[in-house]
């Protein structure tokens, strides 16, 4: 078994949270994704490679748990419109941290990109992520990657010069 | 030599350092010739500093107590457990996942790019806007060589054009003496370093209107930062160290 990666994960949850709250946008479901998927990853310590990067390994997990959650909510007939919760910015009891994002134009910029674009600006531009990263972990071509990324922060550049 | 067509993602890949030579090397070139080229660039890691701001690690919320603890409760019941569960049906990282960005091109791009801003008269800032150069065409004002030559840093000097203020001096590797400043006014801040030979030349200068809501973006991208790496300034002198330097070179 891999030494510390429970100690890896614990210090790895800010940024976890982070990440599921631009897939989700929903505190409380980004908070359940985390979990689920740290779950997840605990139960299949024995895939990842020491000397790889975790949190790329557990940006992936992650996602992939994201994902599967989609897929049982639609089966289950019960999908919630996730458009209508824009809960990143104001969610009660985040109050003095999160009023300070709404200073930010950059935020609500980024808040209102499809969701294919958000994640992968996430991934480059705060988690400093390669390109290949980012594309092992969205399972999509590279070129996707930065056919994507490229629309991101084109549109990024014109709302916050339009602000 | 075949045309590049220079595609966003081309410029992108460049701005973030991905791009391999010597498809970087003509993309420099690019840059070098034609300033809608190097404003596109700018324009890129202007995008990617202005999400790493928004994403900063002070912006972070803490993690709920509940989600802590839930997850801690994981890890010791995994923990205690012992026996990892082998297989899984999570697909490892390739070996390519340990390509690393090379940090050190990443600055001196940014620097470099700073740099042929100054040259063009654009402004690295919260918005890359040409035309509005209050500050930067004061950088070589006899008002602000004066200061350059005298003013300890730290202290604030009150200028026609608003207030200057020395914020550290270096010597670099070549023996010429460097400081960097702050030049504000109502409506723009600027930060810039000069450097002396027989006067004092502006080398580098960001510029940004200031906003309202007084947000600053910065975090790991500091082009600032970036640059005076790039030139090897070192330890900034203090006290003495620098009243000696500043003494000599106005000799």
């Amino acid at each position: 078994m891999p030494a510390g990666i429970g100690q890896e994960l614990v210090a790895l949850l800010p940024r976890l949270r982070r990440f599921a709250l631009v897939l989700c946008r929903s505190q409380p479901l980004a908070d359940d994704l985390v979990q689920g998927a740290c779950e997840r990853a605990l139960a299949n310590a024995g895939s990842w490679t020491p000397g790889t990067k975790f949190d790329a390994w557990m940006f992936r997990i992650l996602r992939n748990y994201w994902i599967d959650h989609l897929r049982r909510m639609r089966t289950e007939g019960m999908m919630e419109d996730i458009s209508m919760q824009t809960q990143l910015v104001g969610d009660a009891g985040e109050g003095p941290i999160l009023s300070r994002l709404v200073l930010s134009e950059v935020q609500r910029a980024i808040d209102s990109l499809p969701q294919e674009q958000r994640e992968v600006l996430v991934l480059v531009c705060a988690e400093d992520l390669s390109y290949r990263e980012a594309a092992e972990i969205l399972d999509v071509p590279i070129g996707t990657v930065m056919s994507r990324l490229a629309r991101a922060r084109r549109r990024l550049m014109e709302m916050t010069a339009a602000a | 030599m075949s045309q590049l067509h220079l595609t966003d993602e081309i410029l992108m890949a460049f701005a973030d350092g991905e791009l391999e030579e010597p498809t970087a090397a003509a993309v420099a070139k690019a840059m070098a010739e034609d300033p809608t080229v190097a404003k596109r660039i700018m324009d890129f890691q202007q995008s990617r500093r202005l999400t790493r701001s928004a994403f900063s690690m002070a912006l972070m919320p803490d993690v709920p107590p509940e989600l802590q603890a839930a997850v801690l409760a994981q890890v010791a019941s995994y923990e205690a457990d012992g026996d990892s569960k082998a297989g899984s049906d999570i697909k490892p990282p390739q070996d390519a996942w340990i390509r690393r960005k090379r940090p050190f091109m990443q600055m001196a791009l940014a620097a470099s790019l700073a740099a042929i801003a100054l040259a063009l008269g654009y402004f690295v800032g919260w918005q890359a806007e040409p035309g509005t150069g209050g500050l930067i065409a004061q950088l070589e004002s006899p008002l602000v060589h004066h200061e350059l030559n005298s003013s300890a840093s730290g202290k604030d000097v009150e200028l026609p054009f608003g207030r200057m203020r020395v914020i550290s001096t270096y010597r670099l590797a070549n023996g010429s003496l460097c400081r960097e400043f702050q030049l504000r006014s109502s409506t723009e801040a600027a930060e810039a370093v000069a450097c002396r030979n027989s006067h004092w030349n502006a080398t580098f200068a960001l510029a940004s209107p200031i906003s309202d809501a007084g947000y600053t973006p910065s975090g790991g991208g500091d082009p600032m930062a970036a640059y005076l790496q790039s030139i090897g300034a070192g330890q900034p002198l203090v006290d003495e160290a620098e009243a000696k330097a500043l003494a000599e070179a106005g000799r």
